[in-house]
């Protein structure tokens, strides 16, 4: 962490100080017509340790949106402890419980906020929205945010993210028409399924996924939880 | 190199000759025999390695030798020649499995020792190899065995059987009367023992011959217990 | 900025039942600049044998120019077809020669035995290290990508046409995801006797 650099001559010693570190983690997330679908695996990594088997990198935030935050663990705590802050504050200004877009809204916002010293995390937000519809966004670490269909994030999202084009976004088999709906047209089981064949893909291949896949299932009536096993090497 | 007066040996006489090479040859002539009989599944080498004293202790010479692990060889001629020759080709078979991660076809092998010996006709400050050798083989990709004489020309020959030193006029005539093309190996070895039998002076036993077979198992040498048992079914 | 990703590109193989595919897109470019659109990667050198070379393009002509140089040298001289697995240790040894001031790619060796015709895949890195597969090899600035592709498309014993479907797919959805390959793609699907080789038209963008 502390990298020093020494000089025979007169010059002042530095020490640098590297704030971040990369403790891996994938995160997914697929929104259907009236479910969002959220799932990481729960590895947590420093270099070629593994930290923890069981962490996984989502928060609960409101009854109806899961965020999955990866990247600097120490980042996507303080992140999720500050955003549950300004959301109690929210509730208490506005009398309701703040909605999935507008959770979306303020984790952009906040995430700006730190434009140059940023918190070091790659999130996904998912839920329901007011009309009942499943919708998936997602950030880069300073807050650039878009609503889509369906995101790989993290460690392993250069191995998801063709993959989901290919699955959901039926890519390069025939059609050239731009899809104008922000859902998937595919049941709540054959997504959730083909979520952990995508996990099950990124733990062959990617040191910083693996353990165990915890998968949220979130519809109008509340999230459900499904936990399913990687390979833990 | 014009300092170091690198003029060849080996020069044309008059007729066309390369008179060197012809004395390699009356050198190799003058060897102790040597036989390669090839059968269906397999090959044999046998030679001769009487000594010039009886208080030489046999066991300490070795004559037919393991190249790769499926070729072996050995030589009618000058025993040091053949030890450098020995050397090379073991060493160009090691190189052609660290290029190609496969054994070496025998016929290549054959070639490359056979371009040594060509260098050495041609080269300044050398002479030609006093030693033909004969070479056995089995081919791995083919499933075949092979056998071939390498002269100190550099010029090779394949063979299904042959004669080399001392006596090898009568040795190849004793030979194409035995031979035949549907010979198995057991039959070979007994082959190659008796055409050796054709010109020995003197009692045949398990310290002054040696054998070497290859077949699909790859190439070993007989031990003197094993030579003596074929020696006793003669 | 690594200089392996200078012109881009990437290369993918497989292994079906009784045949092998090796494809490659065909953009090449000088970084984010997209210059040629017909850029293959995959090179004949055999009736059974092919070779696939991602990384920086001099490289590639001119590793791709010397092992067709050394590989014709070994056929006249052993006057035979070499075997994959020969071929492999050929490039593997070329590539190491050069262990102190490499050849900028990584190379897929992909055919089939001339004899037994069992298929044949093996992938290195660019000094030489080689990993013979089973399954599939991936190359290039879209590695990644099609790490994620192929080990949830491929599958034990695919038939030709199938194989060809799935490395298509693979590929293509692969370099979708990368700005620096894609641009078109070829592939050969290599069987007994015969070898396909189909153009993809892929979004080029």
């Amino acid at each position: 962490m502390f990298d020093i650099k020494t000089d025979t001559r007169k010059m002042p010693i530095e020490h640098h100080f590297n704030p971040y570190e990369m403790n891996g983690g994938t995160i997914v997330g697929v929104a259907g017509e009236d479910f969002a679908v959220i799932a990481s695996d729960t590895r947590l990594s420093e270099g070629y340790s593994i930290l923890s088997r069981e962490n996984p990198h989502l928060y609960h935030v409101q009854p109806h949106t899961v965020m999955g935050s990866v990247g600097f663990h120490g980042d996507s705590l303080t992140f999720n402890k500050t955003l549950q802050i300004r959301l109690r504050m929210y509730e208490y200004e506005n009398n309701k419980k703040c909605s999935t877009p507008a959770v979306a809204q303020l984790i952009s916002t906040m995430l700006y906020s730190r434009r140059f010293f940023p918190y070091y995390v790659n999130t996904i937000v998912a839920g329901i929205n007011n009309e009942g519809q499943g919708c998936i966004y997602s950030y880069d670490p300073v807050g650039s945010y878009e609503r889509e269909v369906y995101r790989a994030g993290g460690s392993s999202s250069a191995l998801i993210q063709p993959l989901l084009d290919s699955q959901l976004g039926l890519k390069n088999q025939g059609s050239f028409e731009l899809s104008r709906s922000y859902t998937v047209k595919m049941s709540r089981e054959n997504v959730v399924a083909l979520v952990k064949d995508v996990f099950t893909a990124a733990a062959e291949r990617d040191i910083y996924t693996g353990d165990a896949v915890f998968i949220n299932i979130i519809t109008k009536d509340g999230v459900f939880t499904e936990h399913f096993k990687l390979r833990r090497d | 190199m014009s300092e170091r007066y690198g003029f060849s040996l080996t020069t044309f006489s008059p007729s066309g000759k390369l008179v060197q090479i012809e004395y390699a040859l009356n050198a190799v002539a003058a060897g102790a025999p040597s036989v390669g009989i090839k059968a269906t599944n397999g090959v044999v080498l046998a030679t001769e390695k009487k000594q010039k004293s009886t208080l030489n202790d046999d066991r300490s010479i070795s004559k037919i030798e393991p190249i790769t692990s499926n070729v072996g060889m050995v030589y009618s001629g000058m025993g040091p020649d053949y030890r450098l020759l020995v050397k090379y080709a073991r060493k160009l078979g090691q190189q052609y499995i660290q290029m190609y991660d496969d054994s070496i076809p025998t016929v290549q092998l054959v070639r490359r020792v056979a371009d040594v010996m060509q260098e050495y006709t041609q080269s300044g400050g050398v002479r030609p190899f006093g030693v033909s050798l004969l070479i056995a083989g089995w081919d791995v990709d083919e499933n075949v065995p092979y056998l071939y004489q390498c002269d100190p020309s550099g010029a090779y020959f394949a063979w299904k059987a042959t004669a080399i030193g001392k006596n090898h006029i009568n040795g190849k005539t004793f030979l194409e009367k035995r031979y035949s093309e549907k010979l198995e190996l057991e039959d070979a070895i007994h082959t190659a023992i008796l055409t050796l039998k054709e010109s020995f002076e003197g009692q045949m036993n398990e310290e002054n011959i040696e054998i070497g077979v290859c077949n699909k198992d790859g190439f070993r040498k007989l031990t003197p217990s094993e030579v003596k048992d074929y020696l006793a079914t003669i | 900025m690594s200089i392996m990703s200078y012109n881009g590109g990437t290369v993918v193989a497989m292994a079906g039942k009784e045949c092998v595919a090796i494809a490659s897109d065909k953009r090449f470019g000088i970084q984010y600049s997209t210059v040629s659109m017909d850029y293959p990667k995959v090179f004949e050198m055999g009736p059974h044998l092919f070779l696939g070379l991602a990384g920086l393009a001099t490289d590639v002509q001119t590793v791709s120019q010397r092992l067709k140089f050394r590989l014709n040298l070994y056929e006249l001289q052993e006057n035979r077809h070499i075997k994959p697995k020969t071929f492999s240790s050929m490039v593997s040894n070329l590539l190491y020669e050069r262990r102190f001031g490499p050849y900028f790619i990584e190379p897929i060796i992909a055919g089939l035995d001339p004899k037994t015709h069992e298929p044949f895949i093996s992938v290195m890195d660019l000094i030489g290290q080689p990993c013979i597969s089973t399954d599939f090899a991936v190359i290039g600035t879209a590695n990644e990508q099609l790490y994620g592709m192929c080990e949830t498309l491929w599958q034990p014993n695919l038939e030709p046409n199938d194989l060809f479907e799935t490395i298509s797919q693979a590929l293509m959805n692969a370099f979708d995801r990368d700005a620096y390959s894609g641009w078109g793609a070829v592939v050969y699907i290599i069987e007994k006797d015969k070898v396909t080789v189909k153009e993809l038209k892929t979004r080029m963008d």
